[in-house]
């Protein structure tokens, strides 16, 4: 499903991951390393409650922090170790979520990155992960 | 509904049956262990759900194991519904195209609308993911 940006100053991610193709799409806006994520709620991402499906937020923030680690590594081949998350308040149909991610500490072989992701300027869901930089010690 | 996919056992029920879960499924629901303690789902990799680097996309598991935990938070509460409050994850090792993905679940402790969870997920005998999570349940007689 692809769809014009939900927000003026969008452009696609582009994406590699058919999971990721098979999800989104997802929109982006900024400077390499100060990038602003947005997605659009739709009806494949609801659970039977009709509310967005927390797999599919857990798998925004692999794909948005997963480009800014990216951004901060010059393209490193990473993988994710791990991700811990708030579920704040549920999000719907229709709903543009939003999030900047914040590099909050870089070593040689790991990357810490979280991010706040807002609707409507309100926070819905929080996320931190940590990334290993394949082939660094 | 489809058949079932190569690799399930005869007791394996399709539980994925609208939203988001039908979209990136199907995901079955595999007989209880350990007496009950420990229920368990199931999933087999096909195409969509990959990286680009030949293993499961991280955003699938955890999916996996949302529903999962989700599942067993209402089951062993009797809940009409549920949500996902806090979610950690370990991505402990990578799973390939066509393996049969396994949730185990187990309740660490049941309160009158929190419900405590750990899961971990297997492609055959080896630990892929581990997880640890907190759900609210609503409509718990």
């Amino acid at each position: 499903m692809s769809g014009p940006p939900p927000l003026p100053g969008f452009v696609p991610t582009h994406l590699v991951d058919p999971f990721e193709i098979y999800v989104g799409p997802v929109f982006e806006n900024g400077a390499t390393g100060a990038k602003t994520y947005v997605m659009r709620a739709d009806c494949r991402h609801m659970n039977r409650r009709g509310v967005m499906h927390g797999g599919m937020f857990m798998t925004l923030a692999d794909l948005t922090l997963g480009q800014a680690v990216w951004d901060a590594t010059d393209k490193a081949a990473v993988v994710t170790l791990n991700m811990q998350t708030h579920f704040l308040k549920p999000a719907v149909e229709g709903d543009i979520i939003q999030v900047v991610p914040e590099l909050v500490r870089r070593t040689r072989a790991l990357v810490f990155m979280r991010g706040d992701f807002t609707v409507d300027g309100e926070i819905v869901f929080t996320a931190s992960t940590i990334w290993k930089i394949l082939g660094h010690t | 509904m489809a058949d079932r996919p190569a690799g399930l056992p005869d007791e394996a029920q399709e539980v994925s049956s609208v939203g988001f879960n039908n979209y990136i499924g199907p995901f079955y629901r595999l007989p209880d262990v350990d007496g009950g303690a420990v229920r368990r789902l199931a999933f087999v990799v096909a195409e969509k759900h990959m990286n680009a680097a030949g293993t499961i996309h991280g955003g699938m598991l955890m999916s996996f194991v949302d529903m999962a935990m989700g599942q067993t938070a209402r089951a062993e509460t009797g809940a009409t519904g549920g949500s996902t409050v806090s979610l950690n994850s370990d991505f402990v090792g990578p799973g390939r195209l066509h393996d049969v993905i396994e949730a185990r679940v187990r309740v660490s402790r049941r309160a009158r609308t929190m419900i405590f969870l750990s899961a971990e997920l297997f492609a055959g005998d080896r630990l892929i993911l581990v997880a640890t999570g907190l759900w609210k349940v609503i409509g718990a007689p």
